[in-house]
């Protein structure tokens, strides 16, 4: 019986993190071929699975317990993002004093619009909260929306959203409005679609990687460190 | 065979040196809860790599193709959005617009900031070539 059951398990874990894998790759080449930007392998990947999870009624919690195996990559993906960050790591220091001007002001701009707008269209505060929370990675964004009684179901989607607007968006519109160098463009992104974005601009080139893995971490801890203040004075303003 | 053996090896230390930042990361955030594991980690290994405690020259194969294809590990987690329709349909599209809009004004206000500041480098760097 047991034996079985693991048996079962362990075909539905090989079956969904191939399927998975096997479904990302043929979306990857395609895109090459056609040379297609909006073909985003991960987030056709998503619709795709999603389809058929829907179609063939599989809830979502038994497709993510059979693909632990991606999920147990993630961090290691997330570790690995250290090296671009490595081999940059001299002009980075050069540099410091920008690109943490310029990451303050994101993500000031972005806590205090987001969480502002919000309040003025909706007036719940625990979406303004999980909205505010939006840029960054989720394992920080969720333990902060805990903390400020956000509503973590919401910063979640909202995570994964503007993950991929960035991540989609993002290039095409930064060189339209003539932003053209790598570093601006990575950690633009890094800023705004935090690993999603990353993982995308990865692809274009090492110096993308590099100051968006940047941009992902400073804006992790800048936000970590004083959203807490600046929702509570914003709080007592509205 | 032995290019082979080499390249094995350098697999096999990749995913170590990897796998060890991952564990002394989440020792981090036990200690120090500020940041989640991964973050502390991909410091840790950029550190690591800086003070040549691993070798940059073994990792860099099997790094730069792991990071060329990480995205797939995003997949699982991004399917997860079905499990909030109900979320969607009750706020109906104002979330959606409102992280649409503020995504666009960071990617902006980040992107021109920092090119401009680029730009200036470059005339920077021109000018003291001219004078050197």
């Amino acid at each position: 019986m047991l034996a079985e059951l693991l048996n079962h398990h362990l075909l539905s874990s090989i079956f969904a993190v191939v399927a998975t894998i096997a479904l990302f790759q043929f979306v990857a080449v395609f895109q090459r071929k056609l040379n297609a930007i909006w073909l985003q392998p991960m987030l056709v990947s998503i619709l795709v699975i999603m389809s058929f999870l829907l179609w063939q009624n599989i809830s979502f919690d038994h497709y993510f317990a059979s693909s632990w195996f991606l999920n147990a990559l993630l961090e290691p993906a997330v570790v690995a993002l250290g090296f671009p960050l490595y081999q940059h790591l001299s002009t980075i220091t050069k540099q410091w004093k920008s690109i943490l001007l310029v990451l303050c002001i994101g993500a000031f701009i972005a806590i205090v619009t987001s969480f502002v707008v919000t309040m003025l269209l909706i007036g719940d505060y625990t979406i303004a909260v999980a909205l505010a929370l939006k840029s960054v990675t989720t394992p920080i964004a969720i333990a902060i929306a805990g903390q400020l009684d956000g509503n973590t179901a919401i910063t979640a989607f909202a995570i994964i959203l503007a993950g991929f607007f960035g991540a989609l968006v993002g290039p095409p519109w930064l060189k339209f409005i003539n932003v053209n160098s790598p570093k601006a463009q990575g950690l633009a992104i890094g800023a705004a679609s935090h690993a999603i974005g990353t993982a995308t601009v990865s692809n274009i080139s090492y110096e993308h990687a590099a100051y968006s893995s940047l941009a992902l971490i400073v804006s992790a801890v800048i936000t970590a460190t004083f959203s807490p203040f600046i929702i509570n004075f914003l709080v007592t303003l509205l | 065979m032995n290019k082979f053996k080499h390249k094995v090896f350098n697999v096999l230390y990749s995913m170590f040196a990897i796998l060890s930042c991952v564990a002394l990361g989440k020792v981090c955030a036990f200690y120090a809860p500020l940041l989640p594991g991964s973050l502390y980690g991909l410091m840790l290994f950029t550190l690591t790599l800086h003070v040549r405690i691993f070798d940059a020259d073994r990792i860099k194969d099997s790094v730069v193709w792991g990071v060329k294809h990480m995205g797939v590990c995003f997949v699982p987690a991004g399917v997860g959005i079905m499990n909030h329709f109900d979320l969607i349909r009750q706020f109906g599209i104002t979330i959606v617009m409102i992280t649409f809009i503020t995504t666009f004004i960071l990617l902006t206000i980040v992107g021109l900031h920092y090119q401009r500041y680029a730009n200036d480098q470059d005339e920077n760097d021109d000018e003291g070539s001219h004078v050197s």
